[in-house]
């Protein structure tokens, strides 16, 4: 396949999936700026790998596994520096009027505070586990055991109904 | 509510992410994604040119021990500034190598871990050439005046001079770390002098070993 067709398959795959993109990169940054800043790091990662992607898992899950792994390491550097930068590129996804059918912002706020919460192994489990992946493919994902998929989800599943029992008391 | 209501939520808002977001084909078209820069290519070329400006140096200290080979009050300090340059490019050439083979298509906890280890080594190797430096004053001004200058400073210093810059290089590695413990952190995060009194006070190393081992906890079963 010629270079220019792979990178059209390649945007068009992307394309398809991108609100993995948006996800991963709303799990991990609060920042607009820095938003942008990981989505043209995973997507520079994506395309580095793309060439070695064999097939044998899902595109979606291929890129899940990438983008986790560029937005803890985004994630963790920014901590460290914690300096916000100017993106050094246009958006790679533009952002369009929302939709009628539009998610409460009190529910999405829930959401992303709960996400938010959880340290950065964890937030990439909660996500995968939010997007109904299977515990086999989260453990293939993470690298951990099925089990150990279970404990942490049932763990997460605890903390929430403590969080929530605590709000509901003020 | 529960995790199962949070999920019918999160398909709800992947609806309107789908909805509201395209991608910015103008910026696609342009895009030499072949040529696209990431964090790790920066990483690398960092390293690189360090790697460069060490193999440099190895060649030019080689050259100068060589040249004074019978006279062994300036071969010894080229060697020891040689094998602290040495020490560096072997520290360098094995990050780059671990660099090069990271793939992000693995588990996130093998990547995760194997970035920490790195970022351990990348630590522990500033922090061995920030300590030594000052230990290599005296080699190097040995070197330095001969080589620039033509000067010989034995002759020219007396050795209570010599003693006394040795002691000086001695004194200022507790002293860096005294002041990098008490008023790095008043520094502002992500300036280059924080970075270097984070790293001399071993604030980084801790952080990174704490890193660590949340990612091993992680790990664990249960």
């Amino acid at each position: 396949m010629r270079t220019d067709d792979a990178q059209a398959a390649f945007v068009d795959r992307l394309d398809r999936h991108r609100r993995i993109l948006v996800k991963v990169a709303g799990a991990y940054c609060r920042d607009e700026a820095d938003r942008e800043d990981l989505i043209a790091e995973i997507v520079a990662q994506l395309w580095r790998a793309y060439g070695r992607f064999e097939e044998r898992s899902a595109f979606s899950t291929w890129m899940y596994r990438i983008a986790v792994n560029v937005a803890i390491s985004f994630h963790r550097t920014k901590m460290r520096t914690a300096k916000a930068v100017e993106p050094a590129e246009p958006a790679i996804l533009e952002m369009l009027p929302a939709p009628a059918e539009a998610l409460s912002d009190d529910a999405l706020t829930l959401v992303r505070e709960i996400i938010e919460g959880l340290d950065e192994l964890n937030r990439a489990l909660m996500l995968l586990y939010l997007d109904d992946y299977s515990y086999a493919e989260i453990a293939t994902i993470l690298g951990i055991s099925e089990t150990n998929v279970a404990t942490k989800v049932g763990r997460i599943k605890q903390r929430l109904k403590r969080d929530i029992a605590a709000q509901n008391e003020l | 509510m529960e995790l199962e209501e949070l999920k019918a939520l999160w398909k709800q808002n992947n609806r309107k992410l789908e909805a509201s977001t395209r991608l910015n084909a103008l910026l696609f078209a342009q895009w030499n994604l072949r040529k696209a820069d990431t964090s790790l290519k920066r990483f690398a070329r960092g390293i690189t040119f360090e790697l460069i400006l060490n193999l440099i140096g190895i060649g030019a200290l080689g050259w100068f021990a060589a040249d004074h080979a019978g006279e062994p009050k300036f071969f010894i300090p080229a060697a020891i500034l040689d094998l602290y340059a040495i020490a560096l490019v072997i520290a360098g050439a094995r990050q780059l190598f671990e660099l090069r083979s990271l793939d992000y298509d693995e588990p996130v906890v093998a990547i995760q871990s194997r970035l920490q280890r790195l970022r351990l080594a990348r630590i522990r190797a500033t922090m061995c050439t920030l300590l030594f430096a000052p230990l290599m004053w005296v080699p190097l001004l040995i070197v330095a005046s001969r080589w620039l200058f033509g000067i010989d400073i034995y002759a020219a210093a007396s050795p209570a001079w010599l003693a006394a810059n040795a002691i000086l290089g001695l004194a200022v590695i507790p002293l860096a770390i005294a002041l990098a413990k008490t008023y790095g952190s008043r520094l502002e995060r992500g300036t280059p002098m924080r970075f270097l009194a984070d790293e001399i006070a071993g604030r980084s190393l801790t952080a990174a070993l704490d890193d660590l081992a949340a990612i091993r906890r992680f790990a664990e079963e249960g």
